[in-house]
């Protein structure tokens, strides 16, 4: 019984937010609750998503005993790159990135799949004859036909873009070429940890800097912010991923869930979601057992980068600009959602689960503070606070915390000589349960 | 509680009285009596998971938490923390070195605790003297600011030593000190413990390796499944009733009739080298190392610690970071291995010597640590087959005996040997044609290592070659059908099941003398 309450923590936390919110809200003229009104919810889903984005990716990176301090950046230079697709024809800078990034991604992305299709096969034929061993591939399945098909599709990526480049670019055109270039960011991140066998942290604190850079100098020197104003200066559909599914449901609150939805089941359900967590768990092992720790490294900076890119989106769209300071201290957030979902940042434990539930948490905060019109910058005074709560809930019990205070108190040691231990009064009064003791 | 404990003679200077703890349910220790008298020397033995260390960790206050009454001198304590223990005297030196490496020896033994000048700066010079001071006293000749780590294992472990006693210590708890010692470190060992028991230090050592305890114990108590068994004198026990005691059966089966070898060459290695990278350059720590492994056939590989031995098996597995070369041929065909992964794929499999940093990830649970190498295989289409991975989890508890309450159990929750059981288990999943095992019973006891010998006899018979690591000479006369002896690097010899013995073996493993490898004298 009480395991189930410790395990399900979280959800109380969630649930203990949400009835405050329900029990102090202020009431409307028509005495509706403000605060549960669909319109308030899922205005608290459409703020969370860019947030809660970045913090998909970063669980996958955390769980692997990683941390990825770039993604603020990344989603600026992202944002910056699509306000200036959608608005200025020609080779600008963004272009110039976004077009080789998109070319290239496409060619690893169908390459690596018609690889995994053709190992697929080989081990379904494999498993038949009752082989156990792995599967080899000979060189034309395993790499010259990959190699055909991502190039085919590198040149149709290609064909797809390239005349969006003389004018402005269209929906789909951002919508695929601006995660790419978030994606080589994150890769680059990866690429470097991995060969370098550097600390994750030193490497996406450098990149964190240098994107922030790109990102200014790919605006211009003039451009604070790059409007992007739908119907005038760019499309008008791109004013989609701002608008409501069925009047209902906001899109960006969609990409949230889908992202969440999605890299929760390749977490859970593939081998490399299983190698994430036993990274984390213990490198070594997992390199000796015959993973590619490596790849799968690189692979989740990757997609905490793409992430971060479709947030940049997200960004335009919801602000109606392009901003190279829009991102900073956004991984910061992310991360503390991520801890708050029960994630450890050694590695190895936690769950998306739990950094959706982190995620939800923030944003109802946020919300309720605001709805109680709280001046903001108590709101991040009461924020801190409550981050290092909901740790200290989700990491230790009551007792574990009790007992570290009491020991640190009596921190000063004894110098006496061992004989004359113990004193009197001391140990004979104590009970069972080193925790719930009181000594003096 | 009011002081009840009867008084049992001024000797007895630590005591248990129906001491039992357990972990989530599963009882560890169950009403367990204990008697330390000054100045003995009293060995703990048992069965890993026999509740052994839980015990010395009551004793030294790291759990706080058990039922039962312990008392020092008679009064009864209960204590909170090891340093509440430290402040009465019981020191515990873990089995795991808990030394700062980057810091000299002196530093260490007073790390925490160092003598200050008006309270603010360490008082550098006074630390030295009195470890100094100190080290003379224990006969360890040491200098008192050489870096930890520019000492040998041996060494560190008479730094921990020094340390548990400069608190004054008057009982001092060891926990299996010579695991990772030489003959010699051990003798030099055994002398001080003499010494420190002398002078009326009461010592509780835990070791497995039975000879050492007849040597220097003076009572023996044998715990089993976390009960107590039998406390005596040591001179009323010979090795086999130790044994006995400890695996509750009367003798331990021994090798099975000679597996047959003559099978194919599986494995083929020549001329193999390894250079590791250091701040100089390439240092040789491997010189052309050549063997031959057949189906079926167990080769051991015998030397001191740092003669190369572990460093063959990681060459051969692709683990090491290294500048390889040589030749490495399975079934006659040339191969490189340049990664585990490699390894993996040419169905060769490693099991580590250090099986917590390197075997396990000990929050997951069994079968999700037996699967892992075969997680891609058992998928279909990217996804994970759990069915499968519960399937060969399951296999593995079945066929190697894993104690557990499931497969679902979290590794790091099993025992020694079982937990070794998880690691082979884990590779034997990968059906693997050469099987290279690091130091397979390390730490592990007496009925879990039979365990492991007929596992590993099974396992030529059904055609595996096997390459296997030992520091323990008996173990590998007992397993090994020749044995392969190094020394700094280099190949001395391989003898024949028929000539050898440990002192064929010791006499090629000895470095040959050139001042700067040869053991120093105590």
């Amino acid at each position: 019984m009480l395991r189930l309450l410790s395990q399900t923590k979280l959800y109380w936390g969630l649930a203990l937010i949400f009835l405050i919110g329900v029990l102090t809200s202020p009431v409307s003229s028509k005495g509706n609750n403000i605060f549960l009104s669909y319109g308030n919810l899922l205005d608290v889903l459409r703020q969370v998503s860019i947030t809660g984005l970045i913090a998909t990716g970063m669980t996958a990176v955390i769980l692997t005993a990683g941390i990825d301090l770039s993604v603020g950046s990344l989603m600026a230079i992202c944002s910056v790159v699509c306000a200036m697709l959608l608005t200025m024809p020609g080779w600008t800078p963004s272009a110039v990135m976004g077009v080789p990034a998109f070319a290239l991604v496409a060619f690893i992305v169908v390459a690596a799949l018609v690889r995994f299709v053709f190992h697929n096969r080989a081990k379904l034929r494999a498993a038949a004859d009752g082989a156990a061993a792995d599967v080899a591939l000979d060189a034309t399945r395993g790499v010259v036909l990959p190699a055909v098909a991502g190039l085919v599709a590198a040149a149709a990526a290609l064909a797809f873009v390239l005349p969006q480049v003389s004018q402005t670019f269209g929906l789909w055109g951002v919508l695929l070429v601006v995660p790419c270039v978030g994606l080589m960011f994150g890769a680059i991140n990866g690429i470097i940890i991995v060969a370098g066998r550097l600390q994750p942290f030193i490497v996406t604190l450098a990149m964190m800097v240098t994107a922030l850079g790109v990102a200014r100098l790919t605006a211009g020197q003039n451009n604070a912010v790059i409007p992007v104003y739908t119907g005038s200066n760019a499309t008008a559909d791109f004013d989609v991923l701002r608008s409501l599914v069925f009047d209902f449901f906001p899109v960006p609150g969609l990409f949230f869930i889908a992202a969440v939805a999605i890299y929760g089941a390749v977490l859970r359900f593939t081998p490399f979601g299983r190698y994430v967590y036993a990274i984390g768990g213990n490198e070594e092992a997992a390199r000796l057992s015959g993973i590619d720790v490596g790849r799968v490294k690189i692979v989740t900076y990757a997609v905490s980068g793409m992430l971060a890119g479709i947030a940049g989106l997200l960004f335009v769209a919801q602000y109606r600009q392009g901003k190279p300071d829009a991102g900073s201290g956004l991984e910061l957030d992310a991360i503390a959602a991520v801890v708050i979902g029960g994630t450890s940042l050694m590695g190895g434990r936690g769950a998306l689960v739990g950094t959706f539930c982190g995620v939800l948490i923030f944003g109802l905060l946020s919300n309720l503070l605001q709805l109680h019109n709280i001046n903001s910058n108590l709101q991040l005074v009461l924020k801190g606070l409550i981050i290092v709560g909901t740790v200290l809930v989700q990491e230790r019990n009551l007792g574990e915390l009790l007992s570290n205070l009491r020991l640190s108190v009596r921190r000063p040691a004894p110098k006496e000589p061992a004989d004359q231990w113990p004193p009197s009064t001391e140990s004979p009064s104590r009970q069972l349960g080193g925790s719930a003791n009181g000594t003096s | 509680m009011p002081a009840d404990i009867e008084v049992r003679g001024p000797q007895v200077v630590l005591a248990g009285r129906g001491v039992s703890k357990s972990f989530l349910g599963v009882p560890a220790l169950r009403d367990v009596d204990f008697d330390l008298r000054a100045g003995e020397v009293h060995a703990l033995m048992g069965e890993n998971g026999a509740g052994k260390s839980t015990l010395m960790k009551i004793f030294s206050g790291v759990y706080p938490d058990y039922e039962g009454e312990v008392s020092v001198d008679g009064r009864p304590v209960r204590f909170a923390s090891v340093r509440e223990a430290q402040a009465a005297g019981v020191a515990i030196i873990h089995q795991e070195l808990n030394l700062v490496p980057e810091l000299n020896v002196a530093e260490n033994i007073f790390l925490g605790r160092e003598p200050l000048i008006g309270g603010l700066l360490v008082n550098r010079r006074k630390a030295i003297a009195e470890a100094t001071a100190l080290l003379g006293r224990l006969g360890i000749a040491l200098d008192p600011e050489a870096r930890i780590n520019t000492l040998r294992v041996g060494e560190q472990q008479l730094v921990e030593i020094a340390r548990a006693l400069s608190v004054s210590a008057r009982i001092l708890i060891m926990d299996e000190p010579t695991s990772a010692l030489s003959p010699a470190e051990c003798r030099r060992l055994f002398s001080i413990i003499r010494q420190l028991a002398d002078a009326g230090v009461a010592i509780i050592y835990i070791s497995h390796r039975i000879e050492e305890v007849m040597l220097l114990a003076d009572s023996v108590t044998v715990l089993r499944d976390g009960s107590h068994v039998v406390t005596a004198p040591i001179a009323s026990f010979t090795q086999e009733s130790i044994i006995a005691a400890m695996v509750g059966r009367a003798s331990l089966g021994t090798a099975p009739a000679a597996p047959d070898a003559g099978g194919p060459v599986v494995l083929s290695v020549r001329d193999l080298t390894l250079d590791a990278a250091t701040r100089k350059g390439w240092r040789r720590m491997l010189h052309g190392v050549s063997f031959d492994v057949r189906a079926g056939e167990i080769l051991g590989i015998g030397g001191l610690l740092g003669s190369g031995r572990t460093e063959i098996l990681e060459t051969l597995f692709g683990s090491t970071t290294g500048r390889r070369g040589g030749e490495i041929r399975i079934d006659g065909a040339p191969v490189s291995v340049g990664s585990p992964r490699d390894a993996r794929r040419l169905r060769l499999a490693l099991v580590t010597e250090d099986r917590k940093a390197k075997g396990l990830h000990l929050e997951a649970s069994i079968s999700d640590n037996v699967a892992l190498p075969s997680l891609a295989r058992l998928a279909r289409f990217g996804v994970r087959s759990f069915a499968g991975e519960a399937r060969i989890g399951q296999r593995a508890v079945d066929e190697l005996g894993v104690r557990c309450t499931g497969i679902a159990q979290p590794a790091g929750t099993l025992s020694g040997g079982n937990q070794q059981k998880v690691v082979i288990g884990k590779w034997l999943a990968t059906e693997p044609r050469v099987l290279l095992l690091d130091e397979p019973t390390r730490g592990i006891d007496v009925g879990a290592k039979q365990e492991i010998y007929d596992l590993v006899f099974r396992l030529a018979r059904e055609g595996l070659a096997i390459v296997l690591v030992s520091s323990e000479l008996p173990e590998l006369l007992l397993l090994a059908d020749r044995i392969l002896v190094m020394s700094e690097g280099r190949q001395q010899g391989v003898l024949d099941r028929a000539e050898a013995s440990e002192e064929a073996i010791m006499r090629l493993a000895a470095p040959r003398a050139r001042g700067a490898h040869a053991p120093k004298a105590a």
